[in-house]
């Protein structure tokens, strides 16, 4: 009976969940056109301190800023994004945007059921059942430079490497990656690039857990790294890479978050490499606020604010803080472009 | 007294509603209005919603007789959604393996599969149950665990994983997937919409064909009665000739192939890969309040299977329309359980069924729920 005792935490916390929501919404109405934005969640609801929340951040904010008329609905299940995204395509939405790359294929079919509707999709595209991209005139792909993100966390690892500030300073650091696949690479590229310009006689070990659930399964490449004398370990493995952060919690070294800000998941996150989805999410109703949208992919990185880095657990050295600023600037203005394939 | 449950948790939501500053009536107006497209204010078209609730509901019916089959004879089967797990893998298997067959062969191969799928499946605990004693209660529930984590295996870098890190499966052949009702067609406009748009499929004659196999095999067949008889008295059935092992094995058999037959058709209807949207599927535990909720009958199931799959459908639109959580969706649903629940507590200070001594070779105490199903508590519809 355990999914049934489990199903009544669900009820306790679906209570508090629907106490905050019953506030009930209203859209601002003014002499203009009232712009309708829908959302649709993937499965990790608005409370998963990750994308979905962080696109929701991003409708708030064009709500207040444009007064549009921004709904939002939370997916219970893979089988609901289709039917979601098709109800706020059949009520005319202005922009009917998915979050995160789940919703790939339900954002293909529905897009091509509504030539007339403009679809977003935060991290992925409109694909059919084989992945491919469809290239539907009325989709845009809201992409990350994940090496943007990556390069500045690098600084951090290499600078504290070089200037011998981490926990045992034999020029080793360490990435710990889900599978293999472009987004994941782009991040440990970025990341290793700087790391190897801050400090040029470090080693940088990267490792695949093949998997971006099971934290067991990251703690296992993790602990591996620590003991070859990683003492900064980088995850990009999301749920998986809660291992990374708690095995080198527990060996007594730095660990850095992905995706989005995860000080809170271990003491030992000094910082987080940050894709900005709420300005994403913004970006791309503003476009079509102001009859900009198009198809295809829009990209965020560093120069436009759509990519970043968070300082968490760490008490910033002001060199450090300074050397930050001085990269960040460079890859702004072009002097320097972190790569999205990991150099050798 | 399902009515009364339904109209308990009804009644306990609306209070919620109202104790937390929002409006009831334009919740459930949003509720009725997504679930059977009644009454819709915000240009919902309803013939979407209806189509998006039989979507909902044709698994439902299938796991939900599933469900009630080994109800009637005592035993508790928690393991539907592993079940239907196992019958969507054999389905996408045979569906990706086999894909340039013709419909003819490639279709009947698929969800005749996936029955096979989940009869082995629930079997084991079957087989279990009648050799060893173990309780099905707990095996089935491990086995639940068995095919989450074994479709993850085979998506997630396994075998039938699509490309590295897309977590899902190839595509099963055209000639494995079941035709919608209307053409699947983005050009041609029915009820003011593409016609694609509309994914009721026709799944939906093989769920109430099951639910008929269902009632006409429990109540007009030698077997239905031996399983009925099993149910009552493990003892007074074997006292009559009654093989209770047989019994129990072939009613868990029959159980899985409804459960794997509702995986295949979910896989050939609607989904047509593996995704991991199964890791977190709830089908087969929303079963068990269906065929609670039906009182284990097949008209029964059917509505609560309705009511479910409306619900589902409807909390979405509850959301966008109402502006509150779908999550008060979970609430009802839970509410409804636990009406239900409260009623069996009753039942047991009555002293009904459940007095029994377990027999010395089969450890059977019957699970609390049972004596819903038996003629003791409930008058079935169908009995003369």
């Amino acid at each position: 009976m355990g999914h049934k005792r489990l199903r009544f935490l669900g009820v306790v916390a679906a209570a508090m969940v629907f106490t905050l929501a019953c506030g009930g919404t209203t859209g601002g109405g003014t002499p203009t056109k009232t712009y309708k934005i829908g959302l649709v969640t993937d499965i990790g609801g608005l409370n998963d301190k990750s994308f979905n929340h962080l696109a929701d951040v991003g409708l708030e904010k064009a709500k207040t800023d444009f007064k549009i008329q921004a709904d939002v609905k939370e997916s219970k299940s893979g089988d609901d994004y289709v039917p979601n995204l098709t109800d706020f395509a059949t009520k005319n939405y202005d922009l009917v945007i998915g979050v995160g790359f789940l919703m790939q294929e339900a954002v293909g079919t529905v897009s091509g059921q509504f030539p007339n509707i403009h679809f977003a999709i935060i991290d992925g595209a409109g694909t059919d059942s084989k992945g491919t991209d469809l290239k539907h005139s009325n989709v845009q792909s809201l992409f990350f430079k994940e090496q943007d993100a990556g390069a500045m966390v690098g600084v951090i690892a290499g600078w504290l490497e070089k200037n011998g500030k981490a926990k045992k300073n034999k020029h080793v650091v360490g990435a710990v990656g889900g599978i293999s696949i472009p987004p994941v690479n782009h991040y440990i590229a970025g990341y290793k690039w700087a790391a190897k310009m801050e400090d040029p006689s470090i080693q940088v070990l990267v490792g695949y857990s093949n998997n971006f659930t099971d934290p067991a399964k990251c703690a296992g490449v993790a602990t591996s790294q620590i003991n070859q004398g990683a003492d900064v370990l980088f995850q990009v493995a999301g749920g998986c890479g809660l291992g990374v952060l708690q095995s080198a919690g527990k060996a007594g070294v730095y660990s850095i978050g992905v995706d989005a800000d995860q000080k809170d998941a271990d003491p030992s996150v000094i910082a987080s490499a940050l894709k900005k989805v709420d300005v994403a999410t913004y970006t791309a109703i503003k476009n079509v606020v102001n009859n900009q949208f198009q198809a295809g992919a829009l990209t965020f990185e560093i120069k436009n604010g759509g990519a970043g880095y968070s300082v968490d657990n760490l008490d910033l050295p002001a060199e450090l803080k300074a050397e930050l600023d001085k990269i960040e600037g460079q890859i702004k203005s072009g002097a320097l472009t972190p790569p999205a394939d990991i150099p050798a | 007294m399902p009515v009364g449950s339904v109209l308990f948790a009804f009644v306990i939501g609306a209070l919620i509603c109202v104790v937390t500053g929002a409006n009831p009536i334009a919740a459930y107006a949003g509720l009725v209005c997504g679930g059977l497209g009644i009454g819709c204010t915000q240009g919902e078209n309803p013939a979407l919603q209806i189509s998006n609730t039989i979507v909902f509901f044709i698994p439902l019916v299938t796991t939900g007789v599933a469900v009630a089959l080994p109800f009637r004879a005592g035993l508790f089967n928690i393991g539907a959604e592993g079940q239907l797990l196992a019958g969507s893998v054999a389905c996408c298997a045979i569906g990706i393996k086999f894909a340039d067959l013709p419909a003819p062969i490639l279709l009947p191969m698929v969800l005749v599969g996936g029955m096979a799928a989940g009869a082995i499946w629930a079997g084991i605990a079957g087989v279990l149950k009648a050799t060893v004693g173990a309780h099905e209660v707990v095996t089935t529930i491990m086995l639940n665990y068995v095919a989450q984590w074994l479709v993850r295996f085979l998506i997630v870098g396994g075998p039938l994983e699509l490309a590295p890190g897309t977590s899902k499966s190839h595509p099963i052949g055209a000639g494995a997937q079941l035709p919608t009702l209307l053409p699947a067609d983005n050009s041609v406009i029915i009820f003011g919409l593409p016609a694609s748009v509309f994914r009721v499929h026709s799944g939906l004659f093989i769920a109430l064909v099951a639910a008929a196999v269902f009632a006409f095999l429990l109540w007009r067949t030698a077997f239905g009665y031996e399983i009925r008889a099993v149910g009552q008295s493990q003892k007074a059935a074997r006292y009559a000739g009654v093989s209770v092992r047989r019994t129990i094995v072939l009613t868990m058999l029959i159980a899985g192939a409804f459960s794997g037959l509702a995986g295949a058709v979910q896989i050939a209807g609607v989904d047509h890969n593996l995704t991991d949207k199964f890791f977190n599927d709830t089908t087969g535990f929303d079963a068990i309040a269906v065929a609670l909720l039906g009182l284990g009958s097949a008209v029964g199931i059917v509505l609560a299977a309705l009511l479910f799959g409306a619900l589902h459908t409807g909390g979405a639109i509850m959301q966008s329309d109402a502006g509150i959580s779908s999550n008060l969706v979970l609430v009802l649903q839970a509410l409804i359980l636990f009406s239900i629940a409260a009623n069996f507590v009753g039942a047991i200070r009555r002293g009904l069924p459940f007095g029994r001594r377990a027999s010395p070779e089969l450890p059977t105490e019957l699970p609390p729920a049972a004596g819903l199903m038996t003629e003791a508590a409930v008058p079935p519809p169908g009995k003369t």
